[in-house]
């Protein structure tokens, strides 16, 4: 199984679109910190939690990493995480290269965990590219301050919490916050690495497999976006994605963040079981 | 008794209704090079892709080496195949996935036949390009590289020398001589039927998913046969042919005559004119395997289509 994860993530690895993507996933947060760094002050009327965090990133650099994922876990994460969930087994179809790969013999199974898991890999480590290319362009332009974030009451999954004042975080619990948030959105594409995979076995066109993958994503949070849909919208993968946010925005973890992971594990379970079930069971006919 | 290498067993496939292949039986045994022969759309590749396990039959059942085949079955490490075109990762050498291709099986990359198989591919430094800049012949001479690293005991071949020029269909069909000339068993699909005709020793003809002949070459060409014959006296050869019972027509043609079997084989004209003290010359079938093979698609029962609505 370790050769056939290796051989797979050599695959992956080294296609230039994958270094299109580390070029992209470096580039990006640096460019979001200077646009945070020319909007100094001058914050828009209105806004929510994400829109605190770009605030707040002003004061530390340590923030900056939860203002980038912000920024980007909503659609260009979500278009790499697509890509490489959606490219795994139709990537090698549409190659022809998957026959030869279950010819060798490779067993079905084997090969659809070992490419889930690659795959899951590269989400993984395009998560954390983006924290740590915002945590070094954060802290050498804000540098790395503690901050004192105010606490608010809201209510949360029901329960009122909180209360008005302010809380000092330290840099060792921005950094931890910081490790924690960038785990729970790279967790929150579970559910997309599973839908992903389970489209990638229907096609033999790997981009048709990734289109689906981010349609669904995106049909998601367009539907989570209805609030007359209820308690529906529970159960959609990306209702609980901004969860993490309220760790730096008001000194609180959100019991919604594990919500949000029963959410993705469960989808986790279900999609990658039905992959397994029609990669073994299909004809394949690349 | 041994088990034969390949053993086709009633096997039908459907997809969606539709047969590609109906009740299909064959045998392949140990050292025989068999040409899979058949028009586009006879099932030849539908029949190896169930052999090699990409695909599940309808009914019936594949073995390979006495082993039923089942997707990823181990026996399957004993088979080298080439189904349609070679194909591989674009963006990688072509040494690199050679490598990732062995390795992926579980194996050492030191248990490989890599010299052999880099010889045989041919491809000097090319070998370190990347794939997609290589030649529809390169990619073809890899995938055979490929196929040979585990020194295979049956080579499967769908249609080897699809889109090469005539100088590497020569190479292809001398590999396939030399590896079978090594013991190694051949299933050939093709529709290159003079490719067939000089590799092959035994040959399955299918028509519409069915099939309409399984023999030898020799059995295949010479039951229809149309010969040619030059001897020392051509007036009195005409005439001791004409009185044998096995054959139909004696004509002139050029300095010799063209002998139509009723039955029999080749071999009785010669007997009968040796017997007669006249020196043969020349004798050989005018009918070539392409013609064996049209008039066995023209009968009617290997036009009829495969079952449809199953």
């Amino acid at each position: 199984m370790i050769a056939l994860v290796r051989t797979e993530f050599t695959k992956a690895a080294r296609r230039m679109r994958t270094l299109v993507i580390v070029v992209l996933l470096v580039g990006l947060p640096s460019l979001i910190v200077f646009a945070i760094n020319e909007h100094h002050g001058r914050p828009e009327r209105g806004g929510d939690q994400t829109d605190g965090l770009f605030r707040l990133a002003t004061q530390s650099g340590l923030l900056v990493p939860a203002a980038v994922l912000v920024a980007m876990s909503g659609f260009l994460l979500v278009v790499i995480a697509g890509t490489f969930a959606g490219d795994s087994v139709a990537g090698d179809a549409g190659w022809g290269n998957l026959r030869y790969l279950l010819m060798r013999p490779v067993a079905r199974g084997r090969l659809l965990i070992a490419k889930a898991f690659v795959a899951g890999v590269m989400i993984w480590a395009a998560t954390i590219l983006v924290a740590l290319a915002g945590l070094v362009a954060g802290v050498l332009l804000f540098g790395s301050h503690a901050v004192v974030v105010p606490t608010t009451t809201f209510v949360d999954s029901g329960r009122v919490f909180g209360g008005f004042g302010l809380r000092t975080l330290t840099q060792t619990m921005l950094i931890e916050r910081t490790v924690l948030a960038t785990a729970y959105v790279a967790f929150g594409y579970t559910a997309l690495l599973a839908l992903g995979t389970l489209f990638s076995t229907f096609t033999d066109s790997a981009a048709g497999a990734i289109g689906a993958t981010i349609g669904v994503y995106i049909v998601s949070e367009i539907l989570d976006a209805i609030t007359a849909l209820g308690r529906v919208r529970y159960g959609f993968p990306t209702h609980y994605a901004n969860a993490w946010t309220t760790m730096f925005t008001a000194n609180h973890f959100s019991r919604e963040m594990l919500i949000g992971v029963i959410v993705q594990a469960i989808y986790f379970v279900v999609a990658g079981g039905a992959a397994l079930v029609v990669f073994r069971r299909k004809d394949i006919r690349s | 008794m041994t088990e034969p290498v390949v053993a086709v067993d009633a096997l039908s496939k459907h997809f969606g209704g539709v047969g590609a292949v109906e009740d299909l039986t064959f045998r392949v045994e140990r050292g025989q090079v068999y040409g899979l022969l058949g028009p586009n759309g006879a099932g030849k590749t539908t029949t190896l892709r169930v052999l090699m396990g990409l695909e599940r039959p309808s009914s019936g059942e594949t073995r390979l080496f006495g082993t039923p085949v089942t997707p990823g079955c181990r026996e399957l490490t004993r088979v080298g195949a080439m189904v349609e075109q070679a194909a591989f990762v674009p963006h990688l050498s072509g040494m690199l996935n050679l490598k990732l291709w062995w390795e992926a099986g579980g194996a050492r990359m030191r248990d490989a036949d890599l010299d052999g198989a880099l010889a045989i591919a041919g491809l000097g430094d090319a070998i370190h390009r990347r794939v997609k800049t290589y030649s529809q012949g390169m990619k073809q001479r890899l995938g055979f590289a490929r196929l040979l690293l585990a020194r295979p005991e049956l080579l499967v071949l769908d249609e080897p020398t699809n889109g090469l020029d005539p100088a590497e269909i020569r190479e292809i069909r001398e590999l396939i001589g030399r590896v079978s000339t090594q013991g190694a068993t051949v299933l050939l699909s093709s529709h290159h039927l003079s490719e067939v005709e000089q590799v092959c020793s035994h040959v399955i003809v299918m028509n519409n998913g069915r099939l309409v002949a399984d023999g030898t070459v020799h059995d295949l060409v010479g039951t229809a046969g149309s010969n040619y014959i030059e001897v020392d006296d051509r007036e009195r050869a005409r005439a001791v042919l004409a009185a044998l019972p096995i054959v139909a027509s004696v004509q002139a043609q050029g300095d010799g005559l063209v002998v139509e079997l009723r039955d029999g084989q080749r071999s009785d004209l010669a007997a009968a004119l040796v017997a007669a003290g006249l020196r043969v010359e020349t004798l050989m079938a005018t009918q070539r395997l392409e013609d064996a093979f049209l008039d066995l698609l023209a009968t009617p029962s290997a036009a009829a289509p495969a079952g449809g609505a199953a």
